[in-house]
């Protein structure tokens, strides 16, 4: 299947990096073709200008030639790769910025001729997503977690009935040792390709 | 009471900007000390740098770029979010001000033994999203309701234990009439007087 992998995070060497990496590992053992965006390495603008906001509802929404990369692969893709840092309980600017001009009406979703919303990713199998955590888990559970909600809730509203979604956490990074970093990226590697 | 309102949208002929002025006029008839921070207007950059994250946890004093943001919180009572919401929550730009400003030593410390953050905003006893959703509140629901959270919940623990919330939201703009619209801008000004 063709695969597009969402990397985000701003330094070169990260964890974050890492498990991307092990992803991209997985999804290649496993025959499956990979387009990889770093968002950060691409200079992508994540906010969304006033003219953008303008072309939303004309013909031609993307404006911006990186978006229009993004939105290409999108459409051909079956599986959706997410792998970024959970800052303030959701997804960083960058990233919310990168869906909110990507998945604008004709690739994200489509509106119908009543001007409601109707799914405009069915051609996608799988969404997986592959976070860092600074908080433990019970206090992810017990206040956070809106970036997973926003991808596996939000995003999958807009996919067909047959999608399955992975969810790969990490909680309590700053606390964690090298072994547990170790034993995560192993097993989104064994994840990635066995999906 | 001193009041930060925090507006996000680019276009100053938005529906976003109409819930701006009518909050605003609401806020300064009820007497509250008023500042505004328009975020596309001062051009706020809303991607958290490499810079940024490696000196994460220094003291905010070497981050002239938000010293006026980190300032602001530290000197309001109330804080008033305004935005659209898109994609189930805030827009990149004011993501990207959470992101880029509440910061260590402006919203929490870190413990040097934990990973639990320690609030540094109790000065803030007031937090009141106004906010529009293109969706149903059902669909809103489905979603999860990730913006919501994000206020309500994890920036509201970072303020003092008695913050009082009040969301207030105008579902299905997509789909909705002018008297719908003029409706919820009357609705803001009855809460925000309050």
């Amino acid at each position: 299947m063709r695969a597009v992998v969402v990397l985000t995070h701003p330094r070169e060497q990260s964890f974050t990096r890492a498990a991307c990496d092990a992803a991209v590992r997985g999804l290649e053992r496993a025959g499956h073709e990979v387009t990889f965006f770093d968002l950060y390495a691409m200079g992508f603008q994540p906010a969304m200008t006033n003219a953008e906001i303008v072309a939303y509802h004309s013909d031609e929404p993307i404006l911006d030639p990186l978006v229009a990369q993004s939105a290409a692969a999108l459409r051909a893709a079956q599986i959706l790769v997410f792998v970024y840092p959970t800052w303030w309980s959701g997804l960083p600017a960058m990233l919310k910025g990168w869906l909110e001009k990507t998945m604008v009406p004709g690739v994200g979703f489509v509106f119908n001729k009543n001007h409601r919303v109707r799914p405009g990713l069915t051609h996608v199998r799988r969404i997986v997503g592959i976070s860092t955590y600074g908080s433990p888990r019970a206090y992810v559970k017990a206040v956070n977690d809106n970036g997973r909600r926003t991808l596996m809730r939000a995003l999958r509203l807009q996919t067909g009935l047959r999608l399955r979604s992975t969810w790969l956490p990490f909680y309590a990074i700053d606390t964690s040792t090298a072994e547990q970093r170790a034993d995560f990226l192993a097993r989104v590697e064994s994840r990635m390709a066995s999906l | 009471m001193k009041t930060l309102v925090i507006f996000c949208h680019p276009s100053p002929n938005s529906f976003a900007a109409a819930v701006l002025d009518t909050s605003v006029a609401a806020l300064h008839a009820a007497g509250h000390d008023v500042r505004v921070t328009d975020l596309y207007a001062e051009g706020f950059n809303p991607a958290f740098s490499a810079h940024d994250h490696e000196h994460h946890l220094d003291d905010p004093s070497t981050k002239p770029d938000i010293a006026s943001h980190a300032a602001n919180l530290r000197w309001c009572e109330s804080l008033v979010l305004v935005y659209p919401t898109w994609w189930a929550g805030q827009p990149a730009m004011l993501k990207g001000w959470i992101d880029r400003v509440w910061v260590n030593g402006v919203a929490w410390q870190l413990p040097a033994d934990g990973n639990r953050l320690r609030p540094l905003l109790h000065n803030i006893r007031r937090l009141h999203v106004v906010t529009t959703h293109g969706s149903s509140k059902w669909i809103n629901a489905l979603e999860g309701e990730g913006g919501k959270r994000t206020a309500l919940r994890s920036l509201r623990v970072l303020c003092s234990p008695r913050c009082r919330t009040r969301w207030i939201a105008l579902y299905n703009i997509d789909r909705s009439t002018l008297e719908q619209r003029n409706e919820f801008l009357r609705r803001v000004t009855a809460q925000l007087s309050k």
